[in-house]
């Protein structure tokens, strides 16, 4: 591959990385200038109709231990308070937001964003360039109150520096290309935040953390509850967003309503005005009645990571008999009684760009193709309880998993799943492990597990970097649960990311993402979604698409004067 | 003539007694004697596989065909009812037995030593005391890892520290009664006189309570598994059970009523006859 030394720059406002991209860059430029007038008329006139005040409750999942992080349930928090330099549209776009816009060399090193001007944190911390310098560098520092789990493990191999250049200008430089950079910024995790509230310490922002966004975190009672207050100096909102200036609501009360039955209750109730994951059970009637908002994410689906440093798993025809002896769809249809699809392709969920359809129907039940397999790899004997034996050495599958994760209906797939593997000889025994103790790695330890359930989320295929880095200077890659190293695959995943053509790009990530499929360290279960219902009354709540999906109420208002 | 005699007295003496037990008492001693069935021989009222998933029958309500429903994998509700009487009644009368045997030591130890080391032993019992039940029990279950035996002993070890106070106080009592008095002034060695006179009689009035116990711990136990801290699936204690019913209580109520039900039925027929005995042994019936 050929990398032109020339650091020639080109400015757009979307993803540059299809050819001829410099006649669509500047085309995309001239679009959003050319709309950037008329949006925001349009939105004053939305604005104008649109009835402000009301605070929406809003009834969630799971409460982090932290306001921001690594960890999805943090992101949808983060979300509602800090604004992020670029953002992901719908069709996979990057679009604008703290950046106004950006540049690339051609080297593809060398990132400058135009910062927007005027925007303040909510502490009245000028947002500049300066800032969002200090935030990158932070993210990967070995400062423990400062380095963001999502980003480090992106960025460390290609990010050299962040600076800036001038107040409002921003330079990001790479020591080799790394094309999934933009998304990566694009995800709510890389929310941006005040570094003046940054220095009172972790613990500190993790109770109040800071950021620029259309909320301010007003007070969190653990075990209950976030509100949040509408910012009234807003005026930094992503060109995703259907307005500019501050939100239409006065507040978010975030409720923390884990019990799937409760939440759904809460809001036939009249409780709350929205509540996260509806019950699959509900899903049909939920339907009928409310408006209802799905997103499945990006990265990879929810699926089972078998370990293969060590047998039974670390025989390729184990894994495939694995795979074959279950019949996974009709325990995913069963149930989450049709509300969530099948997933066969363990590599990457179907909402990434990257993702092969063909993959998607992998290992279909085949009970005699198991047998064979088995057969085949050495594991010919089974005992009195008809469970195979190979040197003595029972067939046992350890399944862990957490709650943290896995939905209830996912329970019960698991436990068709243990029933339909025995009849080839699977030994299956589940391992739930409460979400405290799953952190802590519980049940995830080398000899803990066979099989452990887990999803990673992302916009596309950059998630295969976080999955199958191979653990270098004895660094153990704790993403990797798989514990399935393949040097060929890695470089394959370097090069995709490296890779200046965009459909080049594609092919190098699909040619992962088969080999991946192909070797099953990992079996597909099911997408993961993230679903929202909402009051009739309450308007314009939307989903965002950096990756998880998270809500986003700066647009919401309620039509009926409440 | 002389068996007749014998037998005929016999089945007097039984009837007499089955007449002086109330009809309440007796519905809730077949109560008990399904569930003891139930737990020993499940196969017996078993109606089908309690493990055996068919997603055909997926969440059906109660029908000749499955009489409590079935369960979202298409489980008969009924027999893992059933089968789940053994786990839950393991856990009842395991817990109960280990609870009393902590009990004892600490009880009869505080009460016979006396002084500093009763002083000793009671604060580590109030200590203990101080720590609500259920999360001393979690603690417990967290550290060692849900199963069957953790189950136990958390329950066991949570449960201890109000029947050690009580044999204390018992034993306290009949420490200085006439007959201990006299035992000792026979000569009696002092472990005949605890084995022979004052262990049995502390232990007549914990006698009810140790059947309240039993409903009790199933109940701790089940509270364990409705948290997640049980047994692993698939295994139907009843815990577990309502555990898994609750994410379906507004669409199929049986997956949630039926187990909750037979619990509260059991613990329900074991305090009503504990009642009972402590009435009967106290003599007020």
């Amino acid at each position: 591959m050929h990398l032109s030394n020339a650091r020639s720059t080109r400015q757009f406002t979307g993803k540059s990385d299809y050819p001829a991209r410099t006649v669509k860059v500047a085309l995309l430029v001239l679009l959003g200038l050319s709309q950037l007038p008329s949006s925001i008329h349009a939105q004053e006139g939305v604005a104008g109709s649109v009835k402000r005040g009301g605070v929406i409750r809003y009834g969630h999942f799971q409460e982090p231990a932290c306001l921001f992080g690594g960890w999805v349930q943090q992101w949808y928090l983060q979300r509602q308070y800090s604004d992020n330099l670029v953002a992901r549209s719908e069709d996979g776009k990057i679009v604008p937001w703290l950046a106004e816009s950006w540049t690339i060399s051609d080297d593809k090193k060398i990132y400058t964003f135009e910062i927007k001007p005027n925007v303040k944190f909510t502490d009245g911390t000028s947002l500049d360039a300066q800032a969002i310098a200090d935030n990158i560098n932070g993210w990967l520092s070995s400062a423990p109150d400062l380095r963001n789990p999502t980003a480090a493990p992106y960025l460390s191999d290609s990010f050299e520096s962040a600076t800036a250049i001038a107040p409002l200008k921003l330079q990001v430089t790479l020591k080799v290309p790394f094309q999934p950079l933009l998304n990566v910024f694009a995800q709510s995790s890389q929310g941006i935040l005040s570094p003046s509230a940054l220095k009172r310490g972790l613990a500190v922002n993790c109770e109040n953390p800071v950021g620029s966004g259309p909320f301010i975190v007003d007070k969190w009672r653990h075990g209950r509850e976030v509100t949040f207050r509408r910012n009234p100096d807003y005026n930094s909102a992503p060109a995703t967003a259907k307005h500019q200036g501050p939100a239409y609501i006065d507040g978010i009360s975030w409720k923390f309503l884990p019990d799937q039955t409760v939440r759904y209750g809460s809001f036939i109730a009249g409780e709350t005005d929205a509540i996260y994951d509806i019950p699959a059970i509900a899903w049909k009637e939920a339907n009928s009645r409310f408006p209802l908002l799905r997103h499945i994410t990006g990265g990879t689906p929810l699926r089972l990571a078998l370990y293969t440093a060590r047998p039974p798993f670390d025989d390729v025809l184990v894994r495939k008999a694995f795979a074959y002896s279950t019949d996974r769809k009709a325990a995913v249809d069963t149930s989450f009684l049709g509300s969530l699809p099948f997933e066969g392709n363990g590599a990457l969920s179907q909402s990434s760009p990257e993702y092969l359809p063909e993959l998607g129907q992998s290992y279909t039940y085949d009970i005699r193709k198991a047998n064979q397999l088995l057969d085949q790899a050495g594991w010919t004997e089974r005992n009195p309880s008809g469970v195979r034996v190979k040197n003595g050495n029972p067939l046992i599958v350890r399944v862990s998993y957490s709650n943290a994760f896995l939905k209830p209906d996912g329970e019960q797939a698991l436990q068709v799943i243990q029933q339909q593997a025995r009849a080839a000889g699977f030994d299956v025994r589940l391992q739930p492990t409460n979400p405290a103790d799953f952190f802590a790695g519980k049940n995830l330890g080398p000899d803990d597990y066979e099989i452990v359930l887990l999803y990673w989320v992302a916009p596309g295929a950059e998630i295969f970097r976080i999955s199958w880095k191979p653990d270098q200077k004895g660094e153990t890659n704790r993403f990797n649960p798989s514990r399935y190293q393949d040097l060929t695959l890695w470089d394959i995943i370097q090069r995709a990311e490296q890779e200046l053509n965009g459909a080049q790009r594609v092919a190098l990530y699909q040619q992962a993402e088969r080999k991946i499929v192909d070797e099953a360290p990992v079996i597909g279960l099911t997408v993961l979604d993230v679903t929202l219902a909402t009051k009739p009354n309450l308007k314009d709540v939307w989903l965002d698409r950096g990756s998880v999906g998270e809500p986003v109420f700066y647009d919401a208002h309620f039509d009926d004067g409440k | 003539m002389f068996a007749e005699a014998t037998v005929s007295r016999s089945l007097k003496e039984v009837l007499a007694i089955v007449g002086h037990v109330p009809f309440r008492v007796a519905a809730c001693l077949i109560i008990i004697g399904l569930f003891a069935l139930a737990a020993v021989a499940p196969k017996v009222l078993q109606t089908h596989d309690p493990l055996a998933i068919d997603l055909r029958s997926s969440l059906q309500s109660p029908s000749i065909a499955h009489w409590l429903g079935t369960d979202q994998l298409g489980r008969d509700l009924y027999s893992r009812v059933v089968e789940g009487a053994g786990q839950s009644l393991a856990i009842g009368l395991g817990a109960t037995a280990l609870s009393m045997s902590i009990a004892i030591v600490f009880g009869v130890a505080a009460a016979i030593s006396g002084g500093v080391c009763d002083s000793i032993l009671s604060r580590i019992v109030d200590m203990l005391f101080a720590i609500p039940t259920l999360l001393l029990a979690l603690v417990f279950v967290t550290v060692f890892g849900p199963s069957v035996l953790t189950e136990v002993i958390a329950v066991g070890i949570s449960t201890a520290p109000g029947y050690a106070r009580m044999i204390r106080g018992q034993v306290l009592a009949i420490k200085g009664t006439g007959y201990v008095e006299a035992a000792k002034v026979l000569g009696h060695p002092f472990p005949r006189i605890v084995w022979r006179h004052i262990l049995p009689n502390a232990m007549n009035p914990l006698t009810a309570m140790m059947t309240i116990g039993v409903g009790q711990a199933i109940i701790w136990a089940s509270g364990l598994a409705f948290l997640g801290l049980g047994v692993a699936p698939p295994a139907p204690e009843w815990g577990a059970l309502l555990n898994a019913g609750r994410n379906y209580v507004i669409y199929a109520w049986w997956l949630e009523i039926i187990p909750g039900l037979a619990v509260t039925a059991f613990a329900l027929s074991l305090t009503i006859i504990g009642r009972h005995l402590q009435d009967r042994l106290e003599g007020k019936t």
